[in-house]
């Protein structure tokens, strides 16, 4: 197929996708996305002459929050390879993001997103895709559709009691987070922030086993450790997958007061106050060379990571005293 | 140029400012400590970090952004080098300088500013952030002080 497709063509390729088609002159072919709003579930966007079915919006879990419904990012169809892919329209926002009591500034950049996919197009552990302006040069990204489960969905859905789960379990997520975070060492060298590192934006795809990150169009305006908050979220989620989930000061108060006793301010998270980071003293087996890990990102640390380098080399040891 | 050692000394002086309450502190004490001497040169230094090209969505709106962002600073600038000559810093002593930067650390574009001229002293305020604010965010003047070479580090806090 050369790529000029006739709106029959296109209505036929559609039709095969849909239950009840409309008549081809009542097919809506899109080729400008700028009012992403007006794209819809059953529309064909054209992009670069190539069709894509319009699914749904994507959903994406807010903590402690309703689903936030992402409309400038859909499920779609390709209509020649059969493929789902995901579609990204362009949404520029710039905000006051608030954590911990810190204000900050973000911004969301599809530019920032169509350089990662360019740059990060042969690397095993992040999502793979195209970046194809619209008509009127909206850079879309469509991206190959990623099967499995994120992260945090893994270790929440682990049968497991801790103990097991900490030397049966944990020791092949590690290894897999350490190519995570080689991966984001990777962005860096490179100049690039991930932005919005979070355990469910590592997808680990069901087909390859690979843990993907996901979703590099946040950005946020840094002020002297460019990669910070990026080491902040490596942290979150480290402390996440050793923890087997977060453990909060409200659930120590009524499964484990004795533990809770023994805790102080120092073992805190240094930026949300009611999850623990010092796990040792909630879990005694977890080795020293890995807590000491967990409590660079404690209220007690007085050195921090500034670069993913540097949690590298104390995470290679960590992992290859619990395997 | 004075010399003790391999250290060499001048009374030049680099100091590092923004629009914070430290800054401020900052021009205060530099106020009071040379204030009426002589032989000192001060630099007041602003380092603008321009935002990184996705921050905007079009060109337009960065030319936009510089030009306010150097207006407001241009102005505060003048405003500390009146508080300096009010101090007692001669007129022709103060000299301001306002280069423009993409600054993946703030630090070491002030720290370049120092390898490009000949200054033998730096002035920052300290910014007093909280402990999680260090560690998202970094310190200017604690990089300064850990990476600064050849010169004397005052640390306003």
């Amino acid at each position: 197929m050369n790529g000029a497709f006739s709106r029959e063509d296109i209505h036929e390729m559609a039709s095969r996708w849909m239950a009840r088609p409309p008549e081809a002159s009542a097919l809506r072919i899109v080729t400008d996305t700028s009012d992403f709003f007006r794209l819809e579930t059953g529309d064909v966007l054209l992009l670069g002459g190539k069709p894509y079915l319009m699914r749904s919006s994507v959903r994406e879990a807010r903590f402690g929050l309703d689903d936030e419904v992402k409309h400038w990012v859909k499920r779609a169809i390709d209509l020649v390879t059969g493929q789902m892919k995901i579609v990204k329209l362009v949404f520029y926002e710039q905000f006051t993001a608030t954590i911990g009591g810190i204000v900050f500034e973000c911004f969301r950049s599809p530019r920032k997103e169509a350089r990662i996919l360019e740059l990060v197009n042969e690397h095993p552990n992040f999502m793979h895709g195209l970046t194809v302006p619209d008509d009127h040069g909206n850079l879309v990204r469509v991206m190959d559709y990623i099967y499995g489960d994120s992260l945090a969905g893994r270790v929440a859905d682990i049968d497991q009691d801790h103990e097991a789960y900490f030397f049966e379990t944990l020791p092949g997520l590690m290894a897999n987070y350490l190519d995570c975070v080689e991966a984001v060492r990777f962005l860096h060298e490179h100049g690039e922030k991930h932005g919005d590192i979070r355990r469910d934006h590592i997808l680990i795809d069901a087909d390859s086993g690979h843990y993907r990150w996901i979703d590099f169009d946040y950005n946020y305006r840094h002020r002297e450790n460019i990669y910070g908050y990026d080491l902040f979220g490596l942290g979150n989620v480290l402390v996440y997958m050793v923890g087997k989930g977060d453990v909060l000061l409200p659930d120590l108060r009524l499964r484990d007061p004795g533990v809770l006793a023994r805790l102080v301010d120092e073992d805190l998270n240094i930026v949300f106050h009611n999850r623990v980071a010092n796990l040792k003293k909630v879990f005694p087996y977890i080795p020293d060379s890995l807590n000491r890990v967990l409590l660079h990102f404690s209220r007690g640390a007085n050195w921090f990571y500034e670069h993913t380098t540097q949690l590298i080399q104390d995470l290679q040891q960590a992992v290859a005293e619990i395997r | 140029m004075e010399t003790s050692g391999e250290v060499r000394f001048n009374r030049n002086v680099l100091l590092a400012v923004d629009d914070s309450e430290n800054a401020r502190r900052a021009i205060g004490y530099v106020g009071f400590m040379l204030g009426g001497l002589e032989g000192f040169r001060v630099t007041l230094l602003h380092v603008i970090s321009v935002p990184e090209e996705d921050y905007f969505a079009r060109a337009e709106e960065k030319e936009k952004w510089l030009d306010g962002y150097r207006r407001k600073i241009e102005s505060l600038l003048e405003d500390y080098r009146r508080e300096l000559i009010t101090a007692g810093v001669p007129d022709e002593a103060v000299e301001t300088r306002l280069p423009q930067r993409h600054c993946p650390s703030i630090a070491e574009c002030i720290l370049l500013e120092l390898d490009r001229t000949e200054y033998g002293t730096i002035v920052v305020g300290r910014q007093g952030l909280s402990r999680k604010e260090e560690f998202l965010f970094g310190s200017v003047s604690s990089k300064i002080v850990g990476h600064a070479r050849n010169c004397t580090v005052w640390v306003v806090a």
